[in-house]
């Protein structure tokens, strides 16, 4: 039996561990599937290094280099072709490219015995998957089985969000609102049943998150009403082909969603353990106890979104304030948006725990009546 | 009135009438943590200090104020601040060696056009920011699991003395199966959240799969996620073998200075 298992276990990774090694090689050979040529570079020569000084006397170090490639798609494969690549130290909006980098080229000149061109961009696609499969690797190491079920939730989650923004983008008058409203019931439904199991203590925990959810976003619309979204720059939102607002708001419903699950689950499932543990327990004490599972979990929770929003401003607020831009400018600039996100995730998160122990509670009581 | 405002002070509100004391302490702390990344940043901008050790140093104070903080002083949370230490250095590494060769600093050519008064020659190494975004991004969520497991395992060892360390090990790795799905998830949809504008900006412009994958703006935000995913789902293990070690070894610790 135990061998058995082990022979399992033992084909198992090594399947993984071959499905990792044959997707990494695939991404790395698969110029054929582009059209735009690709090039790997094989030398680089630096012609010239410049100090620069800027308006805001910040130095930096300039760099020309010359770049040939050897073309790896298409009419000219195999062929040399010959690029010139500006860089600088800081790397902003540049890049220093090295032997063997893979990046797309613009053919200009296929006349005479060497193509010249223009670099387009890196080649990052094998960059995505190694890191895919550095996150696939530890999930499943220390996850197991309830790894494996978080990467299947994960995955049809991300293909259901797909087909739904082409369904918006493709259609005419879709509202994203309804759209995404529908997005966070099926979210919510699939990865708790997938989670924890089709039984009374997922139902609650889908209504309580279901309600967390919609609550806070409820909140937020208020806010920005009675504000007339004063504070508020959606300018921020550089990417934006539709209405900001209608956007922001949606985004803010799919953020909180996580989070709201999270302690959704968190709280009923420990109520669920306890009335196992006693069922005579009464349901004063329930509460109790379930009031302080929340107050531990609130504040590292909203943390997390904290973290998770305001960081990705970073590289932005720097490259303002090394600009010249004034310290109050920069930040209502860049960071309004994320920090509402991150304040409306945690007024849902905070919502979530009176609604879980409720909705928990009610379903606990029901259960106890029809014995 | 200001939309931040009038959603802090709502926050505020609900967490101390939730929360109690806890509550007031869970919102100060989130307070004190935006004011100790402003600092981090502004001090990004002098060329002389290293952003990573900036952010190393930024990273410790933030745990201080997540664990004790909000958690007070005690044997479970030096545990989950020494578990919280140990991935943050390993995260680094990991992070530093692949984003080094991926180039996805800087900003993406569609982030570049919208801001062409900018000089971006500004003398800081934006290779280094980059590794100091994602770790920022995964503290929040360290520090949170990091506490789960260490006051869990300190419970079940408190009921149960006899256990030993391996023992005591796999049920702090069971505690963490059933965290893993949801701190997945939480991560998960905040950054798609946050990426939504995203998302529907390159349908609509119609960028083809080669196109998205390769850009700068999807790619940093995909290995951002994934990084972030690992380095949440990796203190799972440190945390529980290091509560299993110190709590076997400290037993009279285990549970005291608890004031609850």
């Amino acid at each position: 039996m135990n061998i058995k298992w082990k022979n399992k276990t033992f084909i198992t990774y090594g399947l993984i561990l071959l499905s990792m090694v044959l997707s990494i090689l695939f991404v790395q050979n698969n110029f054929y599937l582009y059209d735009k040529p690709i090039a790997e570079v094989i030398e680089t020569t630096v012609t010239d290094e410049e100090e620069t000084v800027d308006s805001l006397s910040n130095t930096d170090q300039v760099i020309d280099q010359t770049v040939i490639g050897e073309i790896k798609n298409g009419d000219h494969k195999g062929q040399r072709i010959l690029m010139e690549n500006q860089y600088s130290e800081s790397g902003a909006a540049d890049h220093e490219y090295q032997m063997g980098d893979k990046i797309f080229v613009s053919i200009q000149n296929d006349e005479g015995t060497h193509l010249t061109g223009n670099i387009e961009g890196a080649k990052r696609d094998t960059f995505i998957v190694v890191a895919a499969w550095l996150f696939i690797v530890t999930v499943l190491w220390v996850g197991k089985k309830s790894g494996l079920y978080s990467l299947i939730s994960l995955v049809v989650n991300v293909l259901v969000l797909m087909l739904a923004m082409n369904y918006y983008t493709e259609g005419e008058d879709v509202n994203l609102f309804w759209i995404c409203s529908g997005l966070v019931l099926f979210f919510t439904v699939f990865s708790l049943l997938l989670v924890s199991g089709n039984n009374k203590k997922t139902h609650a925990a889908i209504l309580a998150t279901v309600a967390g959810t919609f609550s806070s976003l409820l909140i937020a619309y208020a806010v920005i009403k009675l504000t007339a979204g004063e504070g508020l720059r959606y300018e921020e939102m550089a990417f934006i082909t539709r209405n900001p607002q209608s956007v922001f708001l949606a985004s803010l419903l799919v953020g909180s969603l996580g989070a709201a699950m999270d302690i959704a689950i968190t709280i009923t499932s420990s109520l669920y353990e306890l009335t196992e543990k006693n069922q005579a327990i009464a349901l004063k004490d329930l509460k109790t106890s379930g009031r302080e599972i929340g107050k531990d979990i609130m504040g590292t929770m909203s943390n997390v979104l904290f973290f998770a929003y305001v960081s990705g401003s970073i590289p932005m607020i720097l490259l303002y304030l090394k600009n010249g831009m004034a310290v109050n400018y920069t930040l209502s600039m860049n960071l309004s948006l994320e920090l509402t996100r991150a304040l409306v995730g945690s007024i849902g998160i905070v919502l979530t725990i009176p609604i879980s122990i409720y909705t928990a509670i009610y379903f606990i009581r029901k259960g106890r009546v029809i014995k | 009135m200001n939309v931040l405002i009038l959603l802090a002070l709502i926050l505020f509100v609900l967490m101390k009438v939730i929360g109690g004391e806890k509550g007031t302490r869970s919102f100060l702390a989130l307070f004190f943590n935006f004011g100790i990344m402003l600092v981090t940043i502004i001090l990004m901008t002098d060329q002389a200090i290293n952003p990573i050790l900036l952010t190393i140093i930024a990273c410790i104070l933030i745990s201080c104020i997540n664990l004790f903080y909000i958690n007070q002083f005690n044997f479970k949370s030096l545990t989950a601040f020494v578990s919280t230490i140990l991935t943050l250095i390993l995260l680094i590494f990991a992070v530093f060696v692949l984003v080094e060769k991926s180039k996805i600093q800087g900003f993406g050519i569609e982030e570049i056009e919208e801001l062409l008064s900018f000089s971006f020659y500004v003398g800081i190494d934006f290779g280094d920011i980059i590794i100091c975004t994602i770790i920022m991004g995964t503290i929040g969520a360290i520090t949170d699991t990091a506490i789960s497991i260490s006051s869990a395992m300190n419970e079940i060892y408190f009921h149960n003395p006899t256990l030993d360390r391996y023992q005591l090990f796999k049920s702090g790795m069971t505690v963490g199966k059933d965290i893993l799905g949801t701190t997945t998830n939480t991560l998960f949809f905040a950054f798609i959240g946050g990426y939504l504008a995203l998302i529907i900006w390159f349908k609509d412009l119609g960028y083809s799969l080669g196109e998205v994958l390769n850009s700068k703006v999807f790619a940093s935000e995909a290995m951002s996620i994934f990084y972030t995913g690992t380095g949440a789902i990796l203190i799972i293990p440190i945390t529980a073998w290091l509560s299993a070690y110190s709590m076997v070894k400290y037993k009279d610790k285990v549970r005291s200075g608890e004031a609850e």
